[in-house]
Parts: structure tokens; sequence; C-alpha cells
């Protein structure tokens, strides 16, 4: 009985968000494949514990499990992925900031869909999950805090960060920097 | 030039994420600081073209089937190996299922339908006046006491109406009112009359004016003023719009918004 209430709530409130679900797997795996295991995964986990959800919108719950399924897998599969961040609000500040005499409006324009595919993936993963919450998923901060684990100042920091770096990566003639750590991008543009 | 303005602020005004007087803080600066209008109109580049160009991957069938197979009251879903197709019974099963699940919702929608049609129609046109009326009070109440004034504040209706008709299933009229000592505070999504509506937010003095929107059938009607505990309310029927004005203002100076509402919306 209680796995039959369990299914119903399932098909009610998860199965509706399975398309999120898997968008935002393949974009944190960045591989197909992986990403069906993974969204599999988690959604097998949501079965389980749809019991313990108790709320109205069963969307930020869904993908806060796919995340973590997610980050367990990069663990296991990618460990390099897995950059440490620092969010020192100060030096995210100052990284941040583009510099002021950029003319980041016009170089913007001429950015194409592949182009800026290519820029997101190429984010550091800690990133790219705030930007993809944000721009492709439409969460609010509150919810990414949620999804994240982590507070809603720090997503204010990690999504201005994103897209700092996404602006640079559109910049045509710019060098793909964005693997580099914050620190090396900050002195690499004092001038 | 320097930032005086960071730019997690920036993102956040862009967003929508922040509190009032952070964003009418920033509109400020935008007015005086070229530097900071044209980071603005940066930030606000780069997220329309992420958003229109990032590929949303959409979820492969077979997985989909696997998800709904998930559901189907078998146990083992997933035992069998990858490869193998997915067994058809319990994809059968889940169809079936699912449909059960959302007929009790379907069926007590349906009931709620009948009821209403069999009511006596004048009753329930009174009564629903009655209890709206309550429900339109009661918001404004909620909206003045606590943290949710406004979803997104600007003072600008080019800000505020194209996120409001993102928001909603119609686009709500929306006019700064030029009227002395009232300025427009933003716009939130409320719900109202069992369904969502536009909540638009003025500032006449020290007090608050909400005025709620939402698209109805009803031929165009003149303003009926009421007061309900205290408070100033007004109701008609223009454009094809429903519209509630309530705030704790004097008469007077209610009848004033009200007009300028009024007749901003019949000089569009």
């Amino acid at each position: 009985m209680g796995d039959e209430e369990n299914r119903r709530r399932f098909v009610q409130l998860a199965l509706p968000h399975a398309g999120a679900a898997y968008n935002l797997a393949r974009w944190l795996t960045q591989n197909e494949q992986d990403a069906q295991d993974v969204a599999q995964e988690a959604m097998m986990r949501a079965l389980r514990y749809i019991g313990n959800f108790h709320g109205d919108n069963a969307r930020p719950w869904l993908l806060q499990i796919v995340r973590h399924a997610c980050f367990s897998w990069l663990k296991e599969n990618r460990p390099a992925e897995r950059t440490f961040l620092d969010d020192d609000d100060d030096s995210l500040q100052e990284i941040a900031a583009p510099a002021s005499d950029e003319p980041q409006s016009i170089a913007l324009r001429k950015a194409e869909r592949r182009e800026i595919n290519q820029a997101i993936a190429a984010l550091p993963v800690a990133y790219r999950e705030v930007l993809v919450l944000r721009e492709l998923e439409d969460l609010s901060y509150t919810d990414i805090a949620r999804i994240a684990e982590i507070p809603v100042g720090t997503v204010m920091s990690r999504l201005s960060r994103a897209r700092g770096l996404m602006r640079i990566a559109l910049v045509p003639g710019a060098r793909p920097v964005l693997r580099t750590v914050p620190r090396a991008v900050n002195g690499g543009n004092a001038s | 030039m320097k930032q005086n303005i960071d730019s997690r602020r920036i993102d956040a005004f862009v967003d929508g994420e922040l509190g009032l007087e952070s964003q009418l803080e920033i509109e400020r600066e935008m007015r005086v600081d070229a530097d900071v209008r044209e980071r603005v109109e940066a930030a606000r580049h780069l997220r329309a073209a992420v958003r229109e160009n990032a590929d949303y991957h959409e979820i492969p069938a077979a997985l989909r089937g696997r998800f709904d197979a998930l559901a189907a009251p078998e146990p083992m879903p997933d035992a069998a190996p990858k490869a193998s197709r997915p067994a058809r019974p319990p994809r059968a099963a889940a169809r079936v299922e699912r449909w059960f699940g959302w007929r009790p919702a379907a069926a007590s929608l349906a009931l709620v339908g009948i009821g209403a049609l069999t009511m006596n129609m004048a009753t329930v046109q009174t009564s629903r006046d009655d209890r709206l009326l309550d429900e339109v009070v009661s918001s404004h109440v909620r909206s003045t006491l606590g943290q949710h004034l406004v979803d997104v504040a600007s003072s600008d209706h080019h800000t505020v109406k194209p996120w409001l008709s993102s928001k909603l299933d119609f686009s709500p009229p929306v006019s700064e009112l030029h009227l002395p000592d009232c300025e427009f505070v933003g716009g939130r999504v409320d719900y109202l009359d069992g369904r969502p509506v536009a909540a638009l937010v003025y500032r006449k003095g020290r007090h608050i004016v909400n005025a709620f929107v939402w698209p109805s059938a009803a031929k165009d009607s003149k303003a009926d003023f009421s007061t309900e505990r205290g408070f100033q309310v007004a109701r008609w029927s223009q454009g094809a719009m429903t519209h509630w004005v309530v705030s704790d203002v004097n008469r007077e100076e209610f009848d004033a918004i009200v007009r300028a509402i009024q007749s901003a919306e019949s000089a569009k």
C-alpha cells in the first residue's frame, strides 16, 4: 500500500520534471550515456524517497537528488573536474567585474549558438551548475541555493563569476582561459 | 572609472533577485552613471544570449520509457539489464496507473464545475463577489505586512510588464501613474479568485496601493467603490480585464488613483 502511494506520488510529482532531471545530468556529466545512467539512478532514488517529500514544488527537490547523483558520479569518474572553489567573496568580486573599457556588448552580438554552448561546457562544474539552473531551468536564487547546498550569497558569487567567464570566452580573440584557476586570471588581467 | 557596484549586484538586478531598496538604488545609479547603465545592458545581453542559444537537452525517449516503467506496480523495475528491451507489461501498466492517478483530480474538477452551474447563478455571483472582496483585502494586507510586496521591483513599466507577462497566461496593462507624490514600486504575481493574477504596487505618500488585474469576459463597467475593514476598495471591468484596487489612503486620493489607472489604460 505504501509502495502504491509512493508510485502514485512519483508519477504526479517527480515524473513531470524528468526532462529537467536529464538536462541537468547532461550538462553536468557532459555526455549522453552517462547522463542517462545518472538520471536513471536519481529517479530511482526519488521514487524511494518520495515519501519524505512534503512540499508543493518537487522540481528543486528532484534536481537536488540529480545534482547529488551527478557529483557522486564525477567523484568516481572525473575526479579532476571537481575543482575546489575558493568562494572568498572579495577575490571573486574583483575577478567577476569585467574591465570597464571592455567592449562586451559589441563582442557578444557575434556569439554563435555553438560558441555559447562550448563556453558553458568549458565552465568549471560548480559554475556550470548554477548557470544551467538559472538560465536553462529558470530557478530562483533560493532554489539554486537549496539544490547546490550553498548559501544564497554564494549562488550570487558563482553566477556572477560564471557570467564573467562566459564574457571572457565569448569576446573574439580572447584566449580560452576558462580552466585557469581564478588567481591566474586575476594576475593576467593586471595592467 | 571605478567599479563601485559589484558584478554580483548587477547580475542579481538583471535576474530580478534584489530587494526593493537595492533594485531602486541600481535604477538610480543607471540614471546618473553611464558605466552602470552599460554594465546592466551587457548583463542583460549575455543573459538573453545564453537563454536563447544554450542547448536544452531533450530527454531520450528510451530513458523516458524507463522512467515510466519505474512507476509501474512491478517489483524490481530495474532488474532487467539495460541491453534488453523494456518489458511491455510494466509500461502499459504505468500508463494505466498514470491515468488512474490523475482521475480523482479530474473528476473532482468536473464535479466542481457541474456544482457551480447548477447553483442559482445570482447567489453564486453575490457570494463570489463578497468572497473576492475578502480575498483582495486580505491579499493587500498580507503584502503590506510581510516581505513580499513585489516580485519585480522597478519603477519602469517596461521592466515590470514583460516580467509579469512571462509569469502569467496574460499580459496585464501596466502603467506608472503620473500623480503627485505617487510612486510605482513594481509588481508581483498573486493568487485570487482561484487563479494567478497580476498585482501592481504603488506608493502614495506612506500608503501602499495594490492594483490587481486579471482577464475576464465581463463588459466594461464603471468603478464600484466600497470599504472593507477600513480599506478603500474599487472594482471595475475594462478592456476585458477585471480590476480591483485596494488601499488605506483617504477616499479622495483613492478616487484620484482609480481615475488615473482607468485613464492610463483607456489611453492605450
